[in-house]
């Protein structure tokens, strides 16, 4: 895992050298101390163990990457260009924050710390406090959670950025990230289970918390920590426990699985809690103390139980993904079909590839993949910086499944290349307008052999890519998404709409070629019923497994039946109304013998219809569904359901209601 | 660096690239923060810090604090003097020539057309010492009315009369350190982690050093309720009778310190036999707290080598809040509390400078705590102002809460209203708007033109706000500190300071009354006048010696220390009134609290939320403060709420005998099933539903008693109506 990687990075790596000349003087500190900074205020490790309870090397020294020619001890991190390295004898090894849930007030002094040394304007906070409460007047008990970064030895933000924005230092193990160098795509905020990457829709990028390494460097503990009226949040090398602290906890009641990240920070909360703490947010998630006396997430049905169709909520600020997703997928699909059954000597596809239409066909399947990456792209925060997609082959499922779509348009494309090299009608064009004869220079090449062998390569990178499409919601943070399902549906969208786009070329073209259309239809309607099988195969596991999740994929489901129930009832009766009926197509096909190819055209074709539009409605349901195991949020602050209020009645336009008016 | 990566990022944190801090004290809360404003080589303020070595916060500030900095040029700030004949016309900017001429004409008309006293002049909390100092003599020197009160009557009238009735004068004789001191600490309505962060923090600090059982008394289930070892949840108003069965318990057992009593007060015969109708048999009915709990909790804070009380407003906003003041004071010198190390009757107060108007504004007296009823002192003033003692009232005017009654019978006529917002502030708002309609001229003093108050303003004057000024506020602590001038005001606006000494020149023909040129002239006036004093003497401090003790305690008379004052009063028995002894002073309760019935089921309390101050008009252009509560809304209890079939996060319109309001439901069992909260801040919002009954003895309102219905509201009306009731 810390094996050295070749840097073939299209961003522009800082080489402090290179601005010396602009650096400081040595002598100006990192971070302007005030005379006798309080006790609170400085870091207080005296020693430290050898490993923590993962059984990971606090000295991050001793995991670093050995080939780095900068590997010293007292090496700078060159903070705002300022060479001056801290006297901090602990300075490489695994800081975490210590927060003493039994004390925090909620009083929000360390968000206004944070907020006012970063600059922050009011819709973006490195750290939030929610709460969680619970109990009945006057035994009533509210747990108020401060969380920033967790800095954590397994980075899923690190990992799942496409543009390498992120770092983590063996400096405090420091997780850093660089806004200038991040595209806004928010994929770190998918995969962080602690809401701690703040994407800011306006300026299109995401910032996060920096660990205050400019004060770590002078000896002081972070802005916040250091703001800190409960003597709450504290701060020091991973595992020790401060000074009149008894418990180092990983987790209390509202934190996520630490297990998904190991995330460096510890707890104490030694105050007994009522059996069940619920959030005030609009999460539909509470928290019940099992056997053990820990706190598991439990569904908490807080929107009733009748059923809604919401259709104007399925119109999201993730509509591009919808459309990117279900694009690539067809887009794939119609490719597939087409070039595996003319591979498996359906002749009917045989002679389609050979034939002049192939290219246009071929063009359509680029094209509408280039639309889909478009889309993908219009997503994005700063959309110019696409290319900086590809920069993290290494960890990234984003830039893998971006490069391998990117590399499945190539390959498509120069098939169509050499299709064309042989289309006649093209060759006929060329040849009155220019001198070129194209068919003698095909004749010199193996035209056949490069465009079958340029498919083949397509269809191995786009597998690739949508490969890497489903790893890319496979993520913890998310329980919905992270379920077979999503395999299932992609995998069966790319048939049953590739189905539909290969069709819709494919059948008029043997209609009008008066060619037989019987096997197209008989591989058509294979396509689309194993497509909508597969689809409705994974949806029923699914929904059995999120029926017995505890977890927010068990909310988010709660929240389909309810609030989106009707919408995905429409969408199942759909579903299942296309597997039957294109099962009986198919019968009616495998057993007359009479040609009413017309009449099965019709019908196969109102069928692949009535399955895009479930499609889209499952897509939609897939995004808008989805519940992160994020953080408990407060009352307004870290809100969706508040403000997504703000936004509608326009309180939102006022800055400092601190909810951006629009999402990106 | 981990994760294969060798290439380094550029770390970029923002950097304030501070060249000089400026020494400030917090222009919020009473607790008195020192508070260091960075600026940039361009002078320009872009941060601010708590001072590292002050001795009140120690390095530490809160939200507000942290962000302070931000509201010098927020939004709605006033920029040019304004004026217009009729408040329903359009204001029209003018000069501060002709604005404070028309001012002064207008005030000089009404006051020859009505008499003295028809004009009134209400402050406030929020300005610095030498502005109260010499608005006060403006005031009384000069203009001549009675009716000169500041807005503290809505926070801290209560503890002053309170002080005033026992101890013979206004000022808490305790201090912070007593909570390194103290052996149990009682906290009646007051929820420092949310009103006063800084002084929760000292507390706990010292709860961490060592540990001492804290009591808190608050029918919410606040952090602080939560924190305490014991939490009284008791009956809103009932205060007087939880502590009259606790002192039955005291005297019952005999645990009084009877030496001390002997020795230190009078009226203890009478308290003895008043209490013995409040036995916690009878007296737990009244105050909802069971009598096994009152007897615990009288015998712990009896036996404790000290014990102190501290409180806000649950005590102070009743109808009891006088004789709740009193009743604290009486169980503390029962116990022999008073003047010792953690034994004190701390009033946690409210405003950043509540202490500075109390101690030198000339608002319910004259300067440095006299008195207008006390003739040598009357004589004292007139004769150090120049002026004839009969200028002077024999008595003190009406206070701000019954100048408004005063605008509705038609008494008073022109008011002048220097950083208030009364449209907010002051409870039944349709009572106040119809008041302030009805006045023929009214003066607007304030740092924000969007100040609601402002739609019924003659004349709007654009005040300078914090260290665009410079002077002392007077924390909870007796503390003075200093705000140095960082910037000048902003646009043409003009400090408070160099408005009254204009004001002045127009009233004040002949110079025959002398107005110091700078705010340090006014302070070297105030020591003068405190000199000999028998508590409030600052004639050993100097501005230079405030900022090097990072602020004084008063007394800190001359010839004695210069860098510190004195930590707490009457520490050797003696107190201010005329025989030394302080009065213990019999409480009865009487019930005449609106209270929850079939017609408005609720108990309607109200309160503070931590990031905002006051009516919201500087926290609320604060995006980092307000958006933790940017719209208002309300706690209640979801068994209440499932039976109104009200929702969480749903809004709800809530009705009184004096009008109704449009609030967010937040479910929550903060809360007794037969009571709401909400957080007063909000223009139009808690204070159309309030009453705001009248205490006999300070004249401050009944904020928190009150009795509300909830009714079903269209959602997208609600919305709408909360949208345009948050518009500035």
């Amino acid at each position: 895992m810390y094996k050295a990687y070749k840097n073939t990075d299209a961003v522009q790596a800082f080489d402090p050298k290179k601005q010396q000349s602009s650096a400081k003087s040595p002598s100006e500190p990192l971070w302007q101390k005030r005379e006798n900074e309080p006790h609170y205020a400085k870091l207080q490790d005296k020693d430290s163990q050898i490993k923590n309870r993962y059984g990971k090397p606090i000295d991050l020294l001793d995991i670093t990457d050995r080939e780095s020619p900068n590997l010293s001890k007292n090496r700078s991190l060159f903070i705002n260009n300022n060479p001056k390295v801290g006297a901090n004898p602990h300075r490489n090894k695994q800081h975490g924050f210590f927060f003493n849930a039994d004390n925090c007030i909620g009083c929000h002094a360390c968000e206004a710390a944070c907020s006012e040394k970063n600059n922050n304007p009011a819709h973006i906070a490195f750290r939030s406090v929610g709460y969680v409460e619970g109990g009945s007047y006057p035994d009533y008990q509210r747990l108020n959670i401060s969380m920033a970064c967790n800095h954590c030895d397994d980075p899923v933000c690190l990992k799942g950025c496409p543009t390498r924005a992120y770092t983590k230092h063996a400096e405090y193990g420091a997780v850093l990230q660089d806004p200038e160098t991040c595209f806004g795509c928010g994929y770190c905020t998918w995969v962080c289970p602690y809401n701690a990457p703040q994407l800011d829709p306006i300026k299109g990028q995401v910032s996060k918390c920096n660990m205050c390494v400019d004060r770590l460097e002078e000896g002081l503990k972070p802005a916040c920590v250091s703001a800190c009226v409960g003597n709450a949040l504290d701060f020091g090398v991973i595992e020790n426990i401060p000074e009149n602290r008894q418990q180092c906890k990983t987790s209390i009641p509202g934190f996520p699985d630490p297990s998904i990240t190991h995330p460096n920070i510890r707890f104490q909360q030694t105050k007994d809690m009522p059996l069940e703490m619920n959030r005030t947010d609009s999460v539909a998630i509470k928290y019940v103390k099992d056997q053990q006396g820990d706190f598991k997430p439990v569904v908490d049905q807080t929107q009733g139980k009748t059923k809604q169709w919401s259709f104007n909520k399925l119109n999201s600020k993730e509509n591009p993904l919808v459309a990117f997703t279900l694009l690539a997928q067809a887009a794939y699909g119609m490719f597939f079909i087409v070039l595996v059954a003319a591979l498996f000597n359906i002749s009917t596809f045989v002679h389609f590839i050979h034939a002049d239409i192939f290219m246009p066909f071929s063009l359509l399947s680029v094209g509408i993949m280039s639309f889909a990456l478009l889309m993908s792209v219009t997503h994005l925060g700063k959309p110019m910086r696409f290319y900086r997609g590809f920069n993290n082959l290494r960890y990234s499922p984003m830039s893998r499944e971006g490069f391998g779509l990117a590399l499945f348009s190539t390959f498509v494309g120069l098939a169509a290349l050499f299709s064309a090299m042989k289309n006649q009608w093209l060759n006929q064009v060329i040849a009155k307008l220019t001198t070129l004869n194209m068919h003698a220079i095909a004749n010199t090449l193996p035209v056949e052999q490069l465009q079958l062998f340029s498919a083949i390569l397509a269809l191995v990178a786009g597998f690739a890519g949508l490969y890497y499409m489903n790893q890319c919601y496979q993520i913890k943070a998310r329980p919905f998404w992270h379920h077979w399902q999503t395999t299932t549906a992609f995998a069966g969208n790319s048939l049953s709409l590739g189905a539909l786009l290969s069709a819709l070329i494919v059948l008029p073209y043997l209609h009008f070629t008066e060619q037989n259309s019987q096997q197209a239809l008989l591989v058509f309607t294979l396509a689309l019923l194993s497509g909508v099988l597969l689809e409705g195969i994974g949806l029923i596991a699914h929904s059995r497994a999120m029926n017995n999740s505890n977890n927010e994929g068990g909310a988010a489901h709660y929240i389909q039946r309810t609030v989106f129930g009707k919408s995905y009832w429409l969408r199942n009766y759909l579903l299942l109304f296309t597997i039957l009926s294109t099962s009986v197509l198919l019968i009616v096909q495998l057993t007359t013998t009479e040609n009413h190819s017309t009449t099965i055209t019709l019908f196969w074709f109102v069928l692949a219809f009535v399955n895009l539009i479930s499609a889209i409605i499952s897509r939609a349901l897939f995004y808008v569904l989805v519940i992160p195991t994020t953080m408990p949020g407060a009352f307004f602050w870290k809100n969706k359901s508040f403000e997504q209020h703000a936004r509608e009645i326009g309180l939102a336009d006022n800055p400092a209601t601190g909810v951006a008016p629009t999402t990106h | 660096m981990l994760f294969g990566r060798k290439n380094r990022k550029p770390i970029i944190i923002p950097d304030k690239k501070v060249k000089a801090w400026k020494y400030t004290t917090c222009n919020y809360c009473s607790t008195g923060c020192s508070i260091e404003i960075g600026l940039d080589e361009n002078q320009q303020i872009i941060t601010t810090r708590g001072h590292a070595e002050a001795d009140v916060n120690r390095g530490k500030l809160c939200i507000k604090g942290l962000l302070e900095h931000e509201l010098f040029d927020s939004a709605g700030r006033g920029t040019e003097p304004l004026i217009r004949t009729q408040h329903f016309e359009p204001f029209l900017p003018t000069s501060w020539q002709k604005a404070l001429d028309h001012s002064a004409e207008q005030i000089k008309n009404i006051q020859i057309k009505y008499g003295r006293d028809a004009f009134a002049i209400v402050s406030t909390g929020q300005l610095l010492t030498e502005e109260f100092y010499t608005l006060g003599k403006l005031v009384r020197a000069c203009i001549g009315t009675n009716n000169y009160d500041g807005n503290t009557t809505l926070c801290m009238a209560s503890a002053v009369s309170g002080y005033k009735r026992s101890f013979g004068l206004d000022g808490p004789p305790g201090c912070y350190d007593d909570f390194e001191h103290t052996h149990c600490l009682m906290a009646f309505g007051s929820n420092l982690p949310e009103q006063h962060p800084i002084i929760y923090w000292r507390l706990k600090e010292a709860l961490e050093k060592r540990k001492f059982p804290l009591i808190v008394v608050d029918p919410r289930v606040t952090m602080f309720a939560q924190f305490a070892d014991i939490h009284l949840p008791i009956t809103p108003g009932t205060d007087c009778v939880l502590i009259n069965a606790m002192l039955y318990v005291i005297l019952d057992e005999n645990l009084q310190d009877q030496s001390y009593i002997e020795a230190n007060t009078h009226g203890f015969d009478e308290i003895k036999r008043v209490v013995q109708d409040y036995d916690p048999k009878s007296a737990q009915h009244i105050c909802g707290i069971d009598e096994d709990t009152i007897r615990t909790v009288a015998r712990l804070y009896a036996k404790a080598p000290s014990a102190m009380s501290i409180w806000t407003m649950g005590i102070n906003q009743s109808t009891h809040g006088s004789d709740g003041v009193v009743n604290i004071n009486n169980l503390n010198l029962i116990t022999g509390n008073i003047g010792k190390k953690g034994g004190t009757s701390l009033s946690i107060t409210g405003q950043c400078n509540a202490m500075g108007t109390r101690e030198w504004s000339s608002c319910s007296g004259l300067p440095g705590y006299r008195y207008l009823e006390n003739s040598t002192e009357r004589k004292e003033v007139a004769n150090f102002w120049r002026i004839e003692e009969s200028f002077l009232p024999k008595k003190r005017g009406l206070s701000q809460t019954d100048i408004f009654a005063a605008i509705e019978t038609g008494e008073i006529k022109g008011l002048w209203l220097i950083a208030t917002n009364p449209m907010t502030s002051m409870p039944n708002t349709a009572r106040i708007r119809k008041a302030l309609e009805k006045l023929e001229f009214l003066i607007v003093q304030d740092v924000y033109q969007d100040v609601e108050t402002n739609q019924y303003a003659h004349v709007y004057l654009p005040a300078a706000v914090w260290a665009e000024k410079e002077g002392c506020h007077t924390n909870t602590e007796r503390r003075v500190n200093l705000t140095r001038n960082v910037l000048p005001p902003f646009a043409n606006s003009k400090t408070d300071f160099w408005i009254f000494n204009q004001m002045a020149e127009r009233f004040n023909p002949s110079n025959k009354v002398a107005f110091p040129q700078t705010p340090e002239g006014a302070f070297e006036e105030m020591k003068q006048l405190s000199k000999g004093h028998k508590t409030l003497d600052i004639s050993a401090m100097s501005y230079d010696n405030i900022e090097k003790a990072r602020g004084i305690q008063w007394p800190c008379r001359e010839g004695e220390h210069h860098l510190t004052g004195e930590a707490r009063l009457y520490t050797n028995g003696v107190f201010a009134t005329p025989s030394g002894k302080a009065n213990l002073i019999a409480i009865n309760f009487f019930n005449n609290n609106e209270q929850p019935c079939q017609q408005y089921p609720f108990w309607l309390n109200s309160g503070r939320v931590v990031e905002h101050f006051h009516t919201r008009t500087r926290t609320g252009k604060i995006g980092n403060c307000n958006k933790f509560s940017p719209t208002p809304y309300m706690e209640i209890n979801p068994d209440a709420a499932q039976k109104l079939g009200v929702t969480h996060q749903s809004y709800v319109r809530l009705v009184s005998r004096r009008g109704d309001a449009v609030v967010m439901a937040q479910l929550t069992h903060r809360v007794p099933p037969n009571m709401v909260f909400i957080p007063f801040h909000y223009h139009d919002c808690v204070n159309r539903l309030t009453l705001g009954l009248l205490d006999p003895h300070s004249r401050q309102p009944a904020f928190k008693q009150a009795a509300v219905k909830i009714t079903a509201i269209d959602q997208k009306h609600a919305a709408t109506i909360n949208l345009q009731r948050r518009r500035f």
